[in-house]
């Protein structure tokens, strides 16, 4: 700590959000692939406000996680990474019931969580418990898995429309989108 | 990727009128994309809903999204969760940080990660069946 800083109560400087884009520019040139990687930038960002009150609103929930498939080998907790259950194409679950979802397949923090608590990426139990609480109106019919790509063309051209189409069908008010 | 996916899935909603909230712990990635509404946690990538085995912690995650959701007055609204996951900040310093790799350590990760896009490209190229 300088002189400067003393006595004002300064956070470390690292104790920022971490850089992703670079560090991941960083650790894949260092491991030797070329060109970085293009992430999808937009200047301009679509707004559409909520309608109606959350206390009468059909909530939905968007998750990247992967159903655990037998077979395809170590999916967690703790699993290294295992492009094996990974998935290509928009999935539905149903709502009204648990499910056994994994993140094997993403590039999480393995060095400082470990998977085992499948609420810490799907809050799916959790918002039953909002809409239990009159928190939200009720949670939509189904959840959706979203596919996650390298590829924008895939992901845009695709899954988006795919999955906005199963929303709409849903007859959402709003979604909430997990990121894991 | 997982980030840059659901960020472009929620600006796809939202120019077709659904409102979304983006939960996650990527600030950057989710910000150079550019969202209408997204609660940050300051948390190692996994935990967007909240700590492992914190029933509380996911409760009020959840809670703040949903709040973001209902009053984000304009859109590339960032909350940032004031939850902390630990009191020392170092596990920051771990993620894909290519200064804490030995040179086995990275010929070891190159060769794990072109076994694994193997994988994917096999799953990837496989009729897709319907779910």
């Amino acid at each position: 700590m300088t002189d400067r800083e003393e006595g004002f109560g300064f956070a470390p400087e690292d104790d920022a959000p971490i850089p992703y884009r670079q560090r991941i520019r960083d650790y894949y040139q260092a491991l030797g692939y070329g060109a970085p990687y293009r992430w999808a930038h937009y200047a301009e960002v679509p707004f559409a406000p909520l309608n109606k009150p959350l206390a009468e609103s059909r909530v939905g929930l968007v998750t990247t996680a992967a159903p655990y498939q037998p077979g395809k080998g170590d999916q967690g907790p703790g699993a290294p990474y295992n492009a094996a259950p990974k998935f290509y194409t928009v999935y539905s679950g149903d709502s009204a019931i648990d499910h056994d979802l994994r993140i094997s397949h993403i590039a999480y923090d393995r060095d400082h969580t470990t998977a085992e608590d499948s609420n810490t990426w799907f809050p799916l139990p959790q918002l039953r418990r909002a809409a239990v609480a009159r928190r939200i109106g009720e949670v939509a019919p189904r959840f959706h898995g979203m596919p996650t790509n390298r590829s924008h063309r895939a992901t845009i051209d695709r899954d988006c429309p795919e999955l906005l189409a199963r929303v709409r069908a849903d007859r959402v008010d709003a979604v909430i989108l997990a990121a894991v | 990727m997982c980030h840059q996916t659901v960020s472009l899935a929620a600006r796809h909603l939202e120019a077709n009128g659904i409102p979304t909230v983006i939960i996650g712990c990527a600030k950057d990635i989710v910000e150079y994309v550019g969202v209408p509404r997204f609660l940050f946690s300051d948390f190692p990538l996994g935990n967007p809903a909240g700590r492992p085995h914190d029933p509380e912690s996911q409760a009020f995650t959840l809670d703040l999204a949903l709040r973001v959701l209902e009053s984000a007055p304009a859109p590339r609204t960032t909350v940032q969760s004031p939850l902390r996951w630990s009191e020392d900040p170092a596990w920051k310093l771990d993620y894909s940080n290519i200064d804490r790799l030995s040179p086995e350590e990275i010929a070891r990760r190159r060769a794990e990660f072109d076994r694994q896009k193997e994988i994917a490209k096999t799953i990837r190229d496989k009729p897709a069946k319907a779910q």
